[in-house]
């Protein structure tokens, strides 16, 4: 048997080493910020915002990017919510303890983590092939695709901390099911509902191997869904990989541009998270 | 029937007209539930049979060979996901194996040793690694980690253990920065953070009374963790590590920027190499639509899809049964 | 000493002693059975509640009489797995006959629960809620119902400058009496009680106790609870269950006094429960 002073010694050896590696993951996050901080800020102009991309040299901006994930983002939301959000109502309403429940919530969390690329491909197979050619549609249904599963898993995790009485409550007055989650149960979720909506919406805007495939990028103005499309991730990786200073500065702004609003939707939907527990 | 109804309808006091709202809009509900509750199956069966069926000219052109091949040669039109298995095998092992030590600390770290204060802030500042785009670690890596590995790191490790015999093996090559280290490095500290929150999740839910029972014959905060924490959630802890795994095989930005994008295979942990997800990223834009070369990325896809599943299947199976009992 | 399964409890008489006749059952509960799966939880009752009465329903946990509660408004038809046979009896209408639609019977059979359930909108909204799904009323006519169902739940004056804030943010007491309001206001003809006041403190159980006698004037009140002063107080007829089976049923102050069963008498003086 060791003696005490040495099971002492090996306690505080792994606590400090513990502590450094908890420091460490710190330290790794705070240095990757300061790298986005300190290469972005400085190229962040205004014509960021102002102008669309351009060649090399001609003072292009990323205003065409910004406007082309943000329509892909709303336009994914759109589609993906409402069906995340039934999908995790029936998890916790309808399917509860049922075999069929059992295996969507396994299947929606395999795809939770599924990789992200072979969305996009099977995107590219179902629409791009048919509809002969890359379209920002095709990048919103990718994306929409990645945000359902994590709509389904908040919702139903915030569904099942509603107390059972409420729910009995409503019945016992009479109202039908559709009621009773559409005025009751969902409002009193509504803080953890909105959580998984602003978590999905971190999730797709910095997702960049499944557009791809589907809205492929676009170097000029465009609003037009039905052709390629613009956006931040595509525009950055594009950028970041070109033999250009201008290019690659421009990517760092990009790139600090998504960090900051993902970071952001994060921490609000830890904070949305906090109210309601 | 309709009698009943009608007796029910009716009200009492006759002043009392019951409108039952909703009855027909409620089917309708419950059936828009369960449309979307098998939205899902049906998703999951899309997706793996779309790739597959997409890849099935490659599949047939090579037949099962296409699996372990080792030759991917656009001009000859030679394809085989040999490499890129083995290079996806080897960074999300080579993540995993990084990763653990660290996970297993952290949690220690944010269960027991953290003052109860700050352990949601580092916890949460922990958990925003999770957040950041793969693109973002891209770009780190490439334009930060690599030089610094192929300056201080990598010329010291080749001169030391790259004569030495059997291990010496995964230091040989040039120092060229990007590689399979680099790589799974950057994959390490992306799994991170999933690992972390599970094991942290597990290591919570051991009930206080057997740990204190452990704490009561003298043993140490470590001794606890080691012997009694751990173990209890021993199951759990393993398809937590299971789940980084999976994540680590479909990664494709980060990888795609430090890998190297070799199509070569190579024991060394220094060589360039690639996976399936930064092949099919890299690749995909010079194959045109119905080409051989498309069909043989499609397959690559499907056989990443079966391995993550498989991966990601067995990490459920193995946190569910722990937290069931 | 059991009952045999069929005789027929001299439920009339009791009644008659207690109050003056009623005329009919306002509830008749037929030969029934309930299952929870495999496990039968309600063993062959047969029990008639009077109109405009309170009803009690007393025994130990895990007897039955909540089951029978969540029978009577068919709560237990929302879980699969659980059945009832047999019949009830509401105004004639068998409450378990098929092509009945629940959201009707429910409107006609109210229930507040043990735990207070306040819907999480403002205090006017949970009352509106219910009387919505069953009524259209204009802005005046809603108005007038609020106002009325909270002053016959006696909480008018605490909320009525606070209608349109969070029900939320009131006592436990008043939540109560809220989900009371709530139950009211849709105007049903019974209201099942289940253990109301076990989860409040002693003040605002009085009230709610003061509330029930109030209440019969107008509803049938069927209140299952823990509570045996309770139910002496409160109630004019007592049915005592134990596992399952309906052993005992009488005017209150009889069963009180003087139980017939030996199983109720232990019960009623602390023996067992």
């Amino acid at each position: 048997m060791a003696s005490l002073a040495r099971r002492r010694a090996t306690d505080l050896v792994v606590k400090a080493i513990s502590t450094g590696f908890a420091a460490l993951s710190i330290v790794l996050l705070a240095w990757i910020l300061w790298t986005l901080i300190s290469r972005g800020l400085p190229a962040l102009g205004p014509q960021v915002f102002t102008n669309v991309m351009a060649p090399p040299g001609g003072n292009g901006g990323l205003l065409n990017a910004i406007v082309g994930s943000l329509l892909q983002i709303v336009v994914a939301l759109v589609i993906g919510t409402p069906i995340g959000l039934m999908c995790g109502t029936f998890l916790a309403e309808n399917g509860r303890g049922t075999r069929i429940a059992g295996t969507v919530r396994f299947i929606n969390d395999v795809l939770l983590s599924a990789p992200s690329i072979l969305i996009g491909l099977f995107v590219y197979q179902i629409l791009v092939v048919p509809f002969g050619g890359f379209s920002g549609w095709a990048g919103s249904i990718a994306l929409a695709i990645l945000i359902v599963p994590v709509v389904v898993r908040t919702t139903e995790d915030m569904l099942n901390l509603v107390p059972i009485g409420l729910r009995e409550a409503a019945f016992a007055l009479g109202a039908p099911q559709w009621k009773v989650v559409t005025l009751v149960t969902w409002r009193a979720a509504r803080a953890g509902i909105v959580t998984g909506v602003l978590l999905a919406l971190a999730r797709a805007a910095g997702e960049t191997a499944p557009l791809l495939f589907t809205s492929l990028g676009n170097n000029g103005w465009s609003l037009d869904m039905s052709r390629p499309m613009a956006s931040l991730p595509i525009a950055i990786y594009q950028y970041a990989a070109s033999p250009f200073e201008d290019w690659v500065a421009l990517a760092w702004a990009g790139a600090l541009l998504i960090t900051v609003g993902v970071l952001t939707l994060n921490i609000l939907s830890r904070l949305f998270l906090a109210k309601m527990k | 029937m309709a009698h009943m109804d009608a007796t029910l309808g009716a009200s009492p006091s006759g002043q009392l007209a019951h409108k039952p709202t909703g009855r027909i809009s409620d089917p309708i509900f419950v059936g828009l539930l369960w449309a979307s509750g098998l939205f899902v199956l049906v998703l999951l069966g899309l997706i793996i049979a779309m790739l597959f069926h997409g890849g099935l000219p490659a599949l047939k052109e090579f037949g099962a060979a296409f699996l372990w091949s080792t030759s991917w040669n656009p001009v000859t039109e030679k394809f085989g996901a040999g490499v890129m298995v083995f290079g996806t095998l080897f960074s999300a092992i080579i993540a995993v194996i990084v990763a653990l030590p660290l996970s297993f600390g952290i949690a220690f770290f944010l269960t027991e040793i953290a003052p109860m204060k700050l352990r949601r802030p580092i916890g949460v500042a922990v958990q925003l690694l999770a957040a950041i785009p793969s693109i973002i670690y891209g770009m780190w890596g490439f334009f930060i980690v690599v030089p610094l590995i192929a300056a201080y790191i990598q010329p010291p490790l080749i001169e030391w253990l790259g004569p030495l015999p059997v291990i010496g093996a995964l230091f040989q090559g040039p120092p060229l920065g990007a590689g399979m280290l680099t790589a799974g490095l950057i994959l390490a500290l992306m799994i991170l953070p999933f690992i972390t929150a599970m094991f942290v999740e597990v290591l919570e839910s051991v009930p206080p009374m057997i740990k204190e029972s452990a704490y009561g014959v003298g043993a140490t905060t470590y001794e606890v963790y080691r012997n009694v924490s751990v173990p209890y959630g021993r199951t759990a802890m393993v398809g937590a590590v299971m789940l980084g795994l999976g994540r680590a095989l479909g990664e494709t930005m980060a990888v795609t920027f430090v890998i190297g994008n070799a199509t070569r295979m190579s024991a060394s942990l220094f060589a360039p190499g690639s996976t399936i997800a930064s092949t099919i990223a890299n690749e995909f834009p010079e194959a045109p639509m119905g080409s051989l070369k498309l069909q043989a990325l499609l397959q690559l896809g499907f056989i990443l899809f079966v391995i993550s599943f498989i991966v990601l299947a067995l990490s459920r199976l193995l946190v569910r049964s722990k937290l069931k009992s | 000493m059991n009952f045999a399964p069929d005789t027929p409890l001299d439920i009339a008489t009791a009644v008659n002693r207690a109050t003056p006749p009623s005329g009919q059952p306002k509830l008749k509960v037929d030969k029934l059975n309930f299952y929870y799966g495999d496990n039968h939880a309600l063993k062959n009752i047969n029990f008639d509640i009077p109109e405009k009465r309170v009803t009690a329903m007393i025994g130990p946990s895990g007897c039955g009489k909540s089951t029978l509660l969540r029978v009577f408004n068919r709560m237990y038809q929302l879980y699969p797995g659980q059945r009832a046979e047999g019949s009830i009896l509401f105004d004639g209408v068998d409450l378990l006959g098929k092509g009945l639609d629940s959201t009707v019977v429910r409107s006609r059979i109210g229930m507040v629960f043990q735990k207070p359930t306040p819907f999480p909108m403002s205090i006017y909204d949970n009352i509106a809620f219910g009387v919505k799904l069953h009524e259209s009323l204009s802005k005046a006519q809603m108005d007038e119902r609020v106002e009325w169902c909270l002053r016959k739940a006696a909480i008018w004056e605490e909320t009525k400058d606070r209608l349109h804030t969070s029900a939320l943010g009131m006592s436990g007491g008043q939540q109560q009496r809220l989900c009371i309001a709530r139950t009211i206001a849709v105007r049903p003809e019974v209201i099942l009680l289940d253990e109301p006041t076990s989860a409040l403190d002693p003040i605002s159980t009085s009230k709610i106790e003061d509330l029930i006698d109030e209440l019969k004037q107008d509803f049938t009140i069927v209140i299952v609870t823990h509570n045996m002063q309770q139910a002496a107080r409160c109630a004019d007829l007592t049915a005592f269950f134990y596992l399952g089976e309906l052993i005992e049923v009488g005017v209150s102050s009889d069963i009180f006094t003087n139980p017939r069963e030996p199983r109720t008498r232990d019960y009623i003086t602390g023996r067992f429960g």
